[in-house]
């Protein structure tokens, strides 16, 4: 376990004046009222959180930095220590109505926006998984579960790979009876997803976080929008 | 064909480089060049399942995506280092995508193009002794150890 580094000497590099800007970002937000109300440190959250029991990790040291304003503390935790967060939420059973998993989605979302190196890091594995779903504008498919197309699941992929049709007729619903069909996206929807993601700025995002990703996804998306007639759309 | 070895890293020194993005090119006889990923790069991406190339006759400006590479935990871009037109691609990587793994500088090239401002582009790329040392620069700057190779990769002597 990496312990958290509160020495304040990690980031001293970076102004006063950044790091406000960011937590500005932070509280500027339209959730930002409805999930700090302030802390008086009962402790409730932590115990409650699966995160606080790996890792160097506290939702109580999240609250009290922000409601104290420690724009120092918490552009270290915006850096080292919100993705150590699940997000499951079981932090949302304080007494005073905080909720530091929503304080950290907050913070989560100005550190993608404002491209930080540790959002980088914290996405890079989920490159892949972000690249399927938005160029097929669907999850990860039964088919899938071929032995080389994703190593870490372990052994047991090839047995299952050989008998997919029968362990997905296993399954109770219907519509799952099929490795194709559910996950099948109309024309019109993947058309209507590059459409939303160009415009609500979901690409823009991307591109400050990886590079890579954001071009071939471009690359995958244009030609599909060329052929659908929207040659107008561009994403540079 | 003189080769550097750096921490198992292997640097062809004939060939040009664009390092910071992590691919060569090779010039041809016959006027086309060929481009593909570099040790360095098969090494950062883990095992290769899948490399998709753009199909021939796709025009591309330099930094555009030649190929899309996918290994188990990362997925990117091959970005060209030099503007031209795609006129091959190397058809063995659809059924086996692990060449560029095992041979990035010959059987696991990725695209031959036609190139349409070579000479000017070429000067942008690095080569020889000067690749090799912005290479270690680079390894040591990302805190990069060293390469591994899989089962079956080409060996330099």
């Amino acid at each position: 376990m990496m312990a958290l580094d509160l020495s304040m000497n990690k980031y001293s590099d970076v102004s006063m004046a950044e790091k406000e800007r960011l937590f500005d970002e932070v509280k500027a937000d339209e959730r930002w009222h409805h999930v700090l109300y302030g802390c008086y440190e009962c402790g409730i959250c932590v115990a409650a959180c699966p995160s606080a029991r790996f890792y160097d990790f506290s939702p109580r040291v999240i609250a009290q930095s922000v409601a104290r304003e420690d724009v120092d503390l918490v552009y270290t935790l915006m850096n080292d220590s919100i993705w150590d967060c699940s997000q499951c939420f079981s932090c949302d059973r304080c007494p005073r109505q905080n909720s530091p998993g929503q304080i950290i989605t907050i913070m989560r979302e100005v550190a993608v926006k404002n491209g930080l190196k540790s959002a980088k890091t914290a996405l890079e594995g989920y490159g892949r998984i972000i690249y399927k779903i938005m160029s097929t504008g669907s999850q990860v498919s039964p088919d899938m579960l071929q032995p080389n197309a994703f190593p870490d699941w372990g052994g047991h992929v090839k047995e299952i790979s050989d008998n997919l049709d029968v362990w997905r007729r296993a399954l109770p619903p219907e519509t799952l009876h099929t490795t194709e069909t559910g996950w099948k996206i109309t024309d019109k929807t993947i058309i209507e997803l590059y459409l939303i993601w160009h415009m609500t700025g979901v690409m823009d995002l991307i591109q400050g976080v990886d590079e890579g990703l954001y071009m071939i996804l471009v690359d995958v998306m244009e030609e599909r929008l060329e052929e659908a007639g929207y040659d107008d759309v561009t994403f540079d | 064909m003189s080769h550097e070895n750096l921490n198992g890293c292997i640097i062809l020194k004939d060939l040009h480089y664009s390092v910071a993005d992590n691919t060569w090119v090779k010039v041809n006889d016959d006027g086309t060049v060929t481009v593909g990923m570099t040790d360095v790069a098969q090494n950062l991406a883990g095992p290769i399942l899948h490399a998709r190339t753009k199909g021939v006759g796709t025009g591309r400006r330099k930094g555009k995506p030649i190929a899309t590479v996918e290994s188990g935990k990362w997925v990117g871009p091959v970005k060209s280092p030099i503007s031209g037109e795609i006129v091959g691609v190397n058809e063995g990587l659809e059924a086996d995508a692990q060449l560029i793994n095992r041979s990035p500088y010959r059987n696991g090239w990725v695209v031959k193009m036609k190139p349409e401002n070579l000479d000017a582009e070429l000067a942008d790329l690095e080569t020889g002794d000067a690749a090799v040392a912005s290479y270690k620069a680079k390894m040591e700057n990302d805190n990069m150890a060293g390469c591994t190779h899989i089962e079956g990769s080409d060996t330099y002597e």
